[in-house]
């Protein structure tokens, strides 16, 4: 005899076998709070989406616009703003778009997908924001570096700089730029690990062999 | 109408239960998991029962959402101190017309699909509650054909593991 209908026909008489539990065991669990990976997913991602999005706003403070308004760069800069606040808002509407989507009705791999693809919305967002930071922060560095090596000013201003002052400048931004990547880096390392090594690794296994 | 609601759910549960606590045996090892893994399973059923229809059977309806959450949305405690193990008390009843080496036999076997992965667990328990390819491939969301060479895998592993 086959080894699982073996198996099949003793799961069948162990039919006895089990807890039974009551109606008011029942009634009272259903009022218990889920720890589901979803729940704790939405938690952890309406979190990174805020901060994300602080950051977004600390880089432009103030000082920055008037610095920017005395050198009429206002256009350009009103353009990359808007354009950073629609890309924001559509991710944040992807992310409840996707996470409306799961739901524990749909069959396994399905669920498993929109899983994964709320979360990569968030990992995008942060990619985005990273990315845009490091290139507002080049940009910003390469228009003081021009600014500061036009004679006239650098004659007049005190805050011109030597070639010592440039590396030293240089240097501890590359250093806080990698500290502070460095820290996101095992803060994803550290989040994907708990909560999504077990879901990639059964979403790979039950699509292996798919054509 | 809420009320209505929560005791039809209730019912229901109460009544297929089996199902669930089966799911349980199948992914947990002791007592306070499989506690654990019903709740969290009643949990997202009662969570999803809105979206049931009547058109289907309860029970039915319910394989997909319980296994879902077995296999996807339940995270395992980490527990400092086992409880022992069901395979080596209550796992299973012994039935007396089985020889001794039929049980031994069987008491591989279950120990074996312990040791499966998530996805094959799943496969081995839709089996084992004679749900039919077709079915499984549409609980898990593969291809049939992908269900049957799964399921012919999952034979060659166990039956290694009782003839070496």
């Amino acid at each position: 005899m086959d080894e699982l209908d073996l198996l099949k026909k003793d799961w069948n008489r162990q039919q006895g076998n089990y807890p039974k539990l009551t109606y008011d065991q029942i009634y009272k669990m259903i009022w218990k709070r889920s720890s589901s990976i979803v729940k704790w997913i939405f938690y952890i991602s309406i979190i990174e989406l805020i901060v994300a999005t602080l950051l977004n706003i600390i880089f432009s403070g103030d000082k920055y616009w008037e610095d920017i308004e005395k050198n009429n760069l206002e256009e350009v800069v009103t353009i990359l703003y808007v354009l950073s606040y629609a890309i924001t808002f559509y991710f944040i509407f992807r992310f409840y778009k996707n996470y409306k989507r799961i739901s524990t009705t749909d069959d396994a791999a399905t669920l498993m997908l929109n899983i994964l693809k709320t979360r990569r919305t968030v990992k995008f967002y942060i990619g985005y924001v990273l990315i845009s930071t490091g290139m507002t922060v080049v940009g910003i560095s390469g228009y003081m570096i021009l600014k500061h090596s036009n004679k006239d000013i650098a004659q007049a201003s005190k805050y011109a700089f030597d070639a010592v002052d440039w590396i030293k400048f240089i240097g501890v931004s590359v250093l806080v730029l990698t500290v502070f990547l460095g820290l996101i880096w095992c803060f994803y390392r550290l989040l994907y690990g708990i909560l999504l090594r077990r879901l990639k690794k059964n979403y790979i296994e039950l699509k292996k062999l798919e054509i | 109408m809420e009320k209505e609601l929560e005791h039809q759910f209730v019912t229901n549960l109460e009544r297929d239960q089996n199902i669930v606590h089966k799911i349980c045996r199948i992914y947990t090892n002791d007592q306070a998991s499989h506690n654990d893994l019903f709740q969290e399973i009643t949990i997202q059923l009662w969570k999803a029962y809105p979206k049931f229809r009547g058109d289907a059977k309860f029970s039915t309806w319910m394989y997909r959402v319980a296994l879902n959450t077995a296999i996807t949305l339940y995270r395992k405690k980490k527990r400092g101190i086992q409880t022992q193990d069901y395979d080596s008390v209550h796992f299973r009843i012994k039935v007396d017309e089985y020889d001794d080496e039929t049980e031994q036999q069987l008491s591989l076997m279950y120990n074996a699909v312990k040791e499966l992965n998530d996805i094959d667990k799943a496969l081995v328990f839709l089996y084992l509650e004679d749900k039919n390819y077709k079915e499984i491939s549409e609980t898990m969301g593969i291809s049939e054909v992908n269900a049957r060479v799964k399921m012919n895998r999952v034979k060659t592993k166990l039956k290694k593991i009782l003839n070496p």
